[in-house]
Protein backbone atom coordinates (compact mmCIF):
# COMPACT_ATOMS: atom_id res chain seq x y z
CA UNK A 1 0.00 0.00 0.00
CA UNK A 2 1.42 3.36 -0.98
CA UNK A 3 1.92 5.37 2.35
CA UNK A 4 2.37 9.42 2.13
CA UNK A 5 3.49 12.04 5.37
CA UNK A 6 0.29 13.69 4.70
CA UNK A 7 -3.21 12.75 2.30
CA UNK A 8 -5.45 15.63 1.44
CA UNK A 9 -9.23 14.74 0.00
CA UNK A 10 -10.51 17.16 -2.16
CA UNK A 11 -8.53 19.16 -4.45
CA UNK A 12 -10.17 22.74 -4.27
CA UNK A 13 -8.56 25.70 -3.47
CA UNK A 14 -8.81 24.49 0.42
CA UNK A 15 -6.85 21.50 -0.49
CA UNK A 16 -4.69 22.37 -3.75
CA UNK A 17 -3.40 25.47 -1.21
CA UNK A 18 -2.59 22.77 1.52
CA UNK A 19 -0.64 20.54 -0.76
CA UNK A 20 1.79 23.41 -1.56
CA UNK A 21 2.49 24.34 2.14
CA UNK A 22 3.03 20.55 2.61
CA UNK A 23 5.18 19.98 -0.22
CA UNK A 24 7.55 23.17 0.84
CA UNK A 25 7.24 21.51 4.19
CA UNK A 26 9.61 19.06 2.33
CA UNK A 27 6.63 15.77 3.00
CA UNK A 28 5.18 13.93 0.93
CA UNK A 29 1.68 14.80 -0.35
CA UNK A 30 -1.01 13.01 -2.25
CA UNK A 31 -3.93 14.81 -3.01
CA UNK A 32 -7.19 12.76 -3.87
CA UNK A 33 -9.69 14.15 -5.65
CA UNK A 34 -13.60 12.54 -7.02
CA UNK A 35 -14.38 14.77 -9.94
CA UNK A 36 -12.17 17.94 -11.67
CA UNK A 37 -9.65 19.84 -9.53
CA UNK A 38 -10.52 23.37 -8.65
CA UNK A 39 -13.69 22.51 -6.65
CA UNK A 40 -17.49 24.56 -6.88
CA UNK A 41 -15.26 28.00 -8.29
CA UNK A 42 -14.87 26.43 -11.77
CA UNK A 43 -18.41 27.45 -12.55
CA UNK A 44 -17.45 31.22 -11.82
CA UNK A 45 -16.40 33.44 -14.94
CA UNK A 46 -15.13 36.12 -12.97
CA UNK A 47 -13.27 36.38 -9.64
CA UNK A 48 -13.32 40.07 -8.12
CA UNK A 49 -12.33 39.34 -5.16
CA UNK A 50 -9.29 37.13 -5.06
CA UNK A 51 -6.25 39.58 -4.71
CA UNK A 52 -3.79 39.99 -7.43
CA UNK A 53 -5.78 38.78 -10.21
CA UNK A 54 -8.63 40.75 -10.64
CA UNK A 55 -11.57 39.24 -13.02
CA UNK A 56 -9.79 35.85 -13.32
CA UNK A 57 -12.13 32.96 -14.20
CA UNK A 58 -12.40 29.78 -11.73
CA UNK A 59 -10.79 27.55 -14.39
CA UNK A 60 -7.89 29.76 -14.88
CA UNK A 61 -7.20 30.41 -10.96
CA UNK A 62 -7.86 26.48 -10.61
CA UNK A 63 -5.25 25.39 -13.39
CA UNK A 64 -3.10 27.44 -11.58
CA UNK A 65 -2.86 26.31 -8.59
CA UNK A 66 -2.82 23.30 -9.63
CA UNK A 67 0.13 23.07 -11.48
CA UNK A 68 2.00 25.20 -8.62
CA UNK A 69 1.48 22.24 -6.15
CA UNK A 70 2.38 19.64 -8.76
CA UNK A 71 5.20 22.42 -9.62
CA UNK A 72 6.32 21.71 -6.12
CA UNK A 73 5.62 18.10 -5.90
CA UNK A 74 2.52 17.17 -4.77
CA UNK A 75 1.02 14.17 -6.79
CA UNK A 76 -2.61 14.40 -7.35
CA UNK A 77 -4.71 11.95 -8.48
CA UNK A 78 -8.59 11.21 -9.24
CA UNK A 79 -10.12 8.72 -6.46
CA UNK A 80 -12.78 9.00 -4.58
CA UNK A 81 -12.20 8.67 -0.83
CA UNK A 82 -15.02 6.27 0.53
CA UNK A 83 -13.52 5.81 4.11
CA UNK A 84 -10.32 6.70 6.02
CA UNK A 85 -9.71 4.73 9.47
CA UNK A 86 -7.46 5.10 12.14
CA UNK A 87 -4.58 2.80 12.58
CA UNK A 88 -1.37 1.88 14.20
CA UNK A 89 0.58 3.48 11.60
CA UNK A 90 -1.42 6.47 11.30
CA UNK A 91 -4.85 6.39 8.75
CA UNK A 92 -6.16 4.14 6.15
CA UNK A 93 -7.73 5.22 3.59
CA UNK A 94 -9.90 3.81 1.59
CA UNK A 95 -10.73 5.23 -1.69
CA UNK A 96 -12.93 3.69 -5.01
CA UNK A 97 -9.77 2.36 -7.11
CA UNK A 98 -7.36 1.87 -4.07
CA UNK A 99 -6.17 2.32 -1.32
CA UNK A 100 -3.36 4.11 1.24
CA UNK A 101 -1.89 4.73 4.46
CA UNK A 102 -1.06 8.49 5.43
CA UNK A 103 0.55 9.79 8.69
CA UNK A 104 -1.77 12.58 8.85
CA UNK A 105 -5.01 13.91 6.86
CA UNK A 106 -6.55 17.16 5.85
CA UNK A 107 -9.96 16.52 4.99
CA UNK A 108 -10.76 19.75 2.04
CA UNK A 109 -13.76 18.68 0.72
CA UNK A 110 -16.19 21.49 0.48
CA UNK A 111 -19.65 21.72 0.11
CA UNK A 112 -22.34 20.63 -2.83
CA UNK A 113 -25.48 21.97 -3.92
CA UNK A 114 -28.36 21.16 -1.90
CA UNK A 115 -30.94 18.84 -3.62
CA UNK A 116 -34.22 19.85 -4.89
CA UNK A 117 -36.90 18.56 -2.90
CA UNK A 118 -38.74 15.38 -3.92
CA UNK A 119 -41.63 17.24 -4.73
CA UNK A 120 -40.26 19.50 -6.65
CA UNK A 121 -38.09 16.84 -8.28
CA UNK A 122 -41.63 15.31 -9.24
CA UNK A 123 -43.18 18.42 -10.00
CA UNK A 124 -40.13 19.06 -12.38
CA UNK A 125 -40.76 15.89 -14.38
CA UNK A 126 -38.70 15.14 -17.53
CA UNK A 127 -37.34 19.24 -17.45
CA UNK A 128 -33.99 19.20 -17.13
CA UNK A 129 -32.96 20.87 -13.59
CA UNK A 130 -29.67 22.91 -13.12
CA UNK A 131 -27.49 23.66 -10.15
CA UNK A 132 -25.69 26.28 -12.58
CA UNK A 133 -27.40 28.95 -14.56
CA UNK A 134 -23.86 30.19 -15.62
CA UNK A 135 -23.49 26.85 -17.57
CA UNK A 136 -26.46 25.86 -18.85
CA UNK A 137 -28.68 29.13 -18.72
CA UNK A 138 -27.44 29.61 -22.72
CA UNK A 139 -28.87 26.30 -23.59
CA UNK A 140 -32.41 28.00 -22.84
CA UNK A 141 -32.25 31.04 -24.96
CA UNK A 142 -35.79 32.79 -25.36
CA UNK A 143 -37.49 30.11 -23.66
CA UNK A 144 -39.52 30.40 -19.91
CA UNK A 145 -37.38 29.03 -16.96
CA UNK A 146 -37.93 28.62 -13.55
CA UNK A 147 -35.06 29.53 -10.65
CA UNK A 148 -35.88 27.66 -7.36
CA UNK A 149 -34.29 29.40 -4.03
CA UNK A 150 -34.32 32.59 -1.66
CA UNK A 151 -30.75 33.63 -1.15
CA UNK A 152 -28.12 35.72 -2.78
CA UNK A 153 -27.06 32.80 -4.97
CA UNK A 154 -30.70 32.84 -6.37
CA UNK A 155 -30.52 36.37 -7.11
CA UNK A 156 -27.01 36.38 -9.09
CA UNK A 157 -29.00 33.17 -11.06
CA UNK A 158 -31.56 34.80 -11.67
CA UNK A 159 -30.08 38.38 -13.27
CA UNK A 160 -27.63 36.31 -15.27
CA UNK A 161 -30.79 34.41 -16.63
CA UNK A 162 -33.29 37.49 -17.24
CA UNK A 163 -30.26 38.75 -20.39
CA UNK A 164 -31.04 34.35 -21.49
CA UNK A 165 -34.40 33.28 -21.24
CA UNK A 166 -38.06 34.85 -22.44
CA UNK A 167 -39.18 34.95 -19.14
CA UNK A 168 -37.89 34.01 -15.54
CA UNK A 169 -39.58 33.04 -13.32
CA UNK A 170 -38.88 33.08 -9.36
CA UNK A 171 -40.05 30.32 -6.50
CA UNK A 172 -39.36 29.64 -3.14
CA UNK A 173 -38.98 25.53 -1.93
CA UNK A 174 -41.80 23.81 -1.95
CA UNK A 175 -43.64 26.14 -4.39
CA UNK A 176 -44.97 24.51 -7.29
CA UNK A 177 -43.03 24.36 -10.93
CA UNK A 178 -44.47 26.46 -13.42
CA UNK A 179 -45.93 24.95 -16.30
CA UNK A 180 -44.59 26.34 -18.77
CA UNK A 181 -40.95 26.65 -17.93
CA UNK A 182 -38.41 24.23 -19.66
CA UNK A 183 -35.71 24.05 -17.20
CA UNK A 184 -35.55 24.39 -13.07
CA UNK A 185 -32.78 26.31 -12.03
CA UNK A 186 -31.77 25.90 -8.35
CA UNK A 187 -29.91 27.83 -5.59
CA UNK A 188 -31.25 26.57 -2.21
CA UNK A 189 -27.98 26.74 -0.97
CA UNK A 190 -25.05 24.25 -0.19
CA UNK A 191 -24.66 21.02 2.11
CA UNK A 192 -21.06 20.11 2.87
CA UNK A 193 -19.64 16.54 1.38
CA UNK A 194 -18.39 14.98 4.73
CA UNK A 195 -21.15 11.98 4.70
CA UNK A 196 -18.07 9.51 3.90
CA UNK A 197 -16.14 10.83 7.41
CA UNK A 198 -18.82 10.38 10.41
CA UNK A 199 -17.51 8.27 12.34
CA UNK A 200 -14.16 9.97 11.93
CA UNK A 201 -14.58 13.34 13.22
CA UNK A 202 -17.24 15.21 15.00
CA UNK A 203 -19.75 17.01 12.74
CA UNK A 204 -22.07 20.09 13.83
CA UNK A 205 -26.02 19.56 12.95
CA UNK A 206 -25.42 21.08 9.71
CA UNK A 207 -22.65 18.35 8.90
CA UNK A 208 -19.87 20.78 8.76
CA UNK A 209 -16.62 19.31 10.66
CA UNK A 210 -15.81 21.10 13.60
CA UNK A 211 -13.24 22.96 13.98
CA UNK A 212 -11.55 26.63 14.96
CA UNK A 213 -9.71 28.61 13.33
CA UNK A 214 -6.41 26.13 13.92
CA UNK A 215 -8.32 23.87 11.63
CA UNK A 216 -7.82 20.74 14.48
CA UNK A 217 -11.00 18.31 13.78
CA UNK A 218 -11.55 16.32 17.10
CA UNK A 219 -9.50 13.43 16.04
CA UNK A 220 -5.73 14.15 16.30
CA UNK A 221 -4.10 14.20 13.18
CA UNK A 222 -6.93 15.10 11.15
CA UNK A 223 -7.41 18.82 10.13
CA UNK A 224 -10.03 20.48 7.89
CA UNK A 225 -9.83 23.28 5.19
CA UNK A 226 -12.08 25.10 3.85
CA UNK A 227 -15.68 25.61 2.99
CA UNK A 228 -16.64 21.91 5.07
CA UNK A 229 -15.02 23.85 8.33
CA UNK A 230 -17.54 25.24 10.61
CA UNK A 231 -16.92 28.98 10.50
CA UNK A 232 -18.56 32.57 9.21
CA UNK A 233 -17.38 33.87 6.11
CA UNK A 234 -16.73 30.66 3.03
CA UNK A 235 -14.70 31.75 0.66
CA UNK A 236 -11.45 31.63 -1.58
CA UNK A 237 -9.26 33.20 0.38
CA UNK A 238 -10.38 32.12 3.50
CA UNK A 239 -10.36 28.41 2.18
CA UNK A 240 -7.00 29.34 1.19
CA UNK A 241 -5.90 30.06 4.44
CA UNK A 242 -7.19 27.03 6.44
CA UNK A 243 -5.01 25.02 3.78
CA UNK A 244 -1.82 27.22 4.87
CA UNK A 245 -3.27 26.93 8.61
CA UNK A 246 -3.57 22.92 8.26
CA UNK A 247 -0.67 22.07 6.54
CA UNK A 248 1.44 23.52 8.93
CA UNK A 249 -0.29 21.95 11.91
CA UNK A 250 -0.38 18.42 9.80
CA UNK A 251 3.29 18.63 9.25
CA UNK A 252 4.00 19.81 13.29
CA UNK A 253 1.80 16.63 14.12
CA UNK A 254 4.13 14.81 12.40
CA UNK A 255 6.99 16.11 13.85
CA UNK B 1 -16.57 4.46 -32.22
CA UNK B 2 -16.58 8.38 -31.65
CA UNK B 3 -16.49 10.80 -28.47
CA UNK B 4 -18.70 14.14 -29.12
CA UNK B 5 -17.15 16.59 -26.54
CA UNK B 6 -20.30 19.77 -26.59
CA UNK B 7 -18.88 22.48 -25.08
CA UNK B 8 -19.01 26.50 -25.12
CA UNK B 9 -16.48 28.93 -24.61
CA UNK B 10 -18.38 31.05 -21.76
CA UNK B 11 -18.35 27.87 -19.08
CA UNK B 12 -15.78 26.94 -16.95
CA UNK B 13 -15.86 23.38 -16.37
CA UNK B 14 -15.60 23.11 -20.11
CA UNK B 15 -12.52 24.90 -20.23
CA UNK B 16 -11.47 22.31 -17.58
CA UNK B 17 -12.04 19.45 -19.52
CA UNK B 18 -10.12 20.90 -22.47
CA UNK B 19 -6.60 19.71 -22.03
CA UNK B 20 -8.27 16.58 -20.80
CA UNK B 21 -10.11 15.84 -24.00
CA UNK B 22 -6.34 17.02 -25.97
CA UNK B 23 -4.69 13.83 -23.49
CA UNK B 24 -7.74 11.81 -24.41
CA UNK B 25 -7.10 12.38 -28.16
CA UNK B 26 -3.28 11.78 -27.99
CA UNK B 27 -3.89 8.77 -26.16
CA UNK B 28 -6.57 6.65 -27.88
CA UNK B 29 -6.11 7.73 -31.93
CA UNK B 30 -8.18 5.05 -32.63
CA UNK B 31 -11.25 6.98 -31.45
CA UNK B 32 -12.85 9.89 -33.48
CA UNK B 33 -12.86 12.53 -31.08
CA UNK B 34 -15.16 15.96 -32.15
CA UNK B 35 -15.87 18.92 -30.05
CA UNK B 36 -19.08 20.45 -31.06
CA UNK B 37 -19.42 24.70 -30.23
CA UNK B 38 -22.58 24.31 -29.32
CA UNK B 39 -23.56 28.08 -29.67
CA UNK B 40 -22.23 27.54 -33.16
CA UNK B 41 -24.27 24.98 -34.02
CA UNK B 42 -27.46 24.55 -32.03
CA UNK B 43 -29.44 22.01 -33.95
CA UNK B 44 -26.97 19.52 -33.18
CA UNK B 45 -27.27 20.06 -29.00
CA UNK B 46 -30.78 19.83 -29.64
CA UNK B 47 -30.84 17.02 -31.92
CA UNK B 48 -28.80 15.42 -29.28
CA UNK B 49 -31.15 16.86 -26.51
CA UNK B 50 -28.00 18.51 -24.76
CA UNK B 51 -29.64 20.05 -21.61
CA UNK B 52 -26.13 20.48 -19.89
CA UNK B 53 -22.73 20.99 -20.61
CA UNK B 54 -19.75 19.83 -20.95
CA UNK B 55 -21.48 16.64 -22.36
CA UNK B 56 -19.74 14.00 -23.66
CA UNK B 57 -21.98 11.38 -26.07
CA UNK B 58 -19.87 7.98 -26.91
CA UNK B 59 -21.36 6.33 -30.11
CA UNK B 60 -20.98 3.35 -31.77
CA UNK B 61 -21.61 3.08 -35.50
CA UNK B 62 -23.56 5.95 -35.25
CA UNK B 63 -25.68 5.07 -32.03
CA UNK B 64 -25.81 6.53 -28.86
CA UNK B 65 -24.26 3.87 -26.30
CA UNK B 66 -22.93 6.15 -23.34
CA UNK B 67 -23.59 9.58 -22.09
CA UNK B 68 -22.35 11.47 -19.41
CA UNK B 69 -22.58 15.34 -18.36
CA UNK B 70 -19.87 17.58 -16.26
CA UNK B 71 -16.03 17.55 -15.86
CA UNK B 72 -14.11 14.58 -15.06
CA UNK B 73 -10.79 13.69 -14.92
CA UNK B 74 -8.76 11.74 -17.88
CA UNK B 75 -9.79 7.94 -16.24
CA UNK B 76 -13.47 8.80 -15.73
CA UNK B 77 -13.63 9.42 -19.88
CA UNK B 78 -11.39 6.09 -20.56
CA UNK B 79 -14.53 4.64 -18.43
CA UNK B 80 -16.95 5.98 -20.43
CA UNK B 81 -15.54 5.51 -23.60
CA UNK B 82 -14.74 1.97 -22.50
CA UNK B 83 -11.22 2.13 -23.57
CA UNK B 84 -7.82 1.53 -21.18
CA UNK B 85 -4.28 2.86 -21.96
CA UNK B 86 -1.41 0.99 -22.51
C1 LIG C 1 -21.55 30.12 -7.70
C2 LIG C 1 -20.47 30.44 -6.71
C3 LIG C 1 -19.72 31.60 -6.84
C4 LIG C 1 -18.71 31.92 -5.92
N1 LIG C 1 -17.99 33.07 -6.10
C5 LIG C 1 -16.98 33.37 -5.25
C6 LIG C 1 -16.18 34.54 -5.44
O1 LIG C 1 -16.39 35.32 -6.38
N2 LIG C 1 -15.19 34.80 -4.55
C7 LIG C 1 -14.91 33.96 -3.49
O2 LIG C 1 -13.99 34.24 -2.74
N3 LIG C 1 -15.66 32.86 -3.28
C8 LIG C 1 -16.68 32.53 -4.14
N4 LIG C 1 -17.42 31.39 -3.92
C9 LIG C 1 -17.11 30.53 -2.76
C10 LIG C 1 -15.90 29.66 -3.07
O3 LIG C 1 -16.13 29.00 -4.29
C11 LIG C 1 -15.66 28.64 -1.97
O4 LIG C 1 -15.57 29.26 -0.72
C12 LIG C 1 -14.36 27.84 -2.21
O5 LIG C 1 -14.25 27.45 -3.55
C13 LIG C 1 -14.29 26.64 -1.28
O6 LIG C 1 -13.16 25.87 -1.58
P1 LIG C 1 -12.92 24.46 -0.89
O7 LIG C 1 -11.60 23.99 -1.39
O8 LIG C 1 -13.12 24.58 0.56
O9 LIG C 1 -14.11 23.49 -1.39
P2 LIG C 1 -14.59 23.02 -2.84
O10 LIG C 1 -14.29 24.01 -3.87
O11 LIG C 1 -15.99 22.58 -2.68
O12 LIG C 1 -13.66 21.74 -3.14
C14 LIG C 1 -13.83 20.51 -2.53
C15 LIG C 1 -13.32 19.41 -3.45
O13 LIG C 1 -13.35 18.17 -2.76
C16 LIG C 1 -13.77 17.16 -3.63
N5 LIG C 1 -14.34 16.07 -2.83
C17 LIG C 1 -15.47 16.09 -2.07
N6 LIG C 1 -15.65 14.90 -1.46
C18 LIG C 1 -14.62 14.10 -1.86
C19 LIG C 1 -14.27 12.74 -1.57
N7 LIG C 1 -14.99 11.96 -0.76
N8 LIG C 1 -13.14 12.23 -2.15
C20 LIG C 1 -12.39 13.00 -3.00
N9 LIG C 1 -12.68 14.29 -3.29
C21 LIG C 1 -13.78 14.83 -2.73
C22 LIG C 1 -14.80 17.86 -4.50
O14 LIG C 1 -14.99 17.17 -5.72
C23 LIG C 1 -14.18 19.24 -4.69
O15 LIG C 1 -13.38 19.30 -5.84
C24 LIG C 1 -18.43 31.06 -4.83
C25 LIG C 1 -19.18 29.88 -4.70
C26 LIG C 1 -20.18 29.55 -5.62
C27 LIG C 1 -20.95 28.29 -5.45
Amino acid sequence: MKKYDVIIVGAGIAGLTAAIYVSRAGKSVLVLESTMQGGQIINTINIENWPGDFKVSGAELSQKIYKQAEGLGAEIDFDNVEKIEKITEGFRVVAEDDEYIAGAIILAVGADPRKLSEKQTQDAGKRPISYCATCDGALYKGKPVVVVGSGNTAKHEMEYLQNIASKVYHIHHDDPIPEDAEAVFVAIGRVPATGNFADLVDLDERGYVVAGEDCKTSTPGVFVAGDCRTKEIRQLVTAAADGAVAATEACRYLG
Amino acid sequence: MELIDFYADWCGPCQMMKPVVEEFEKAHPEITVKSINIDDEEELAEKYGVSSIPCFVVLKDGEEVAREVGAMPLKKLEKLVGVKRG
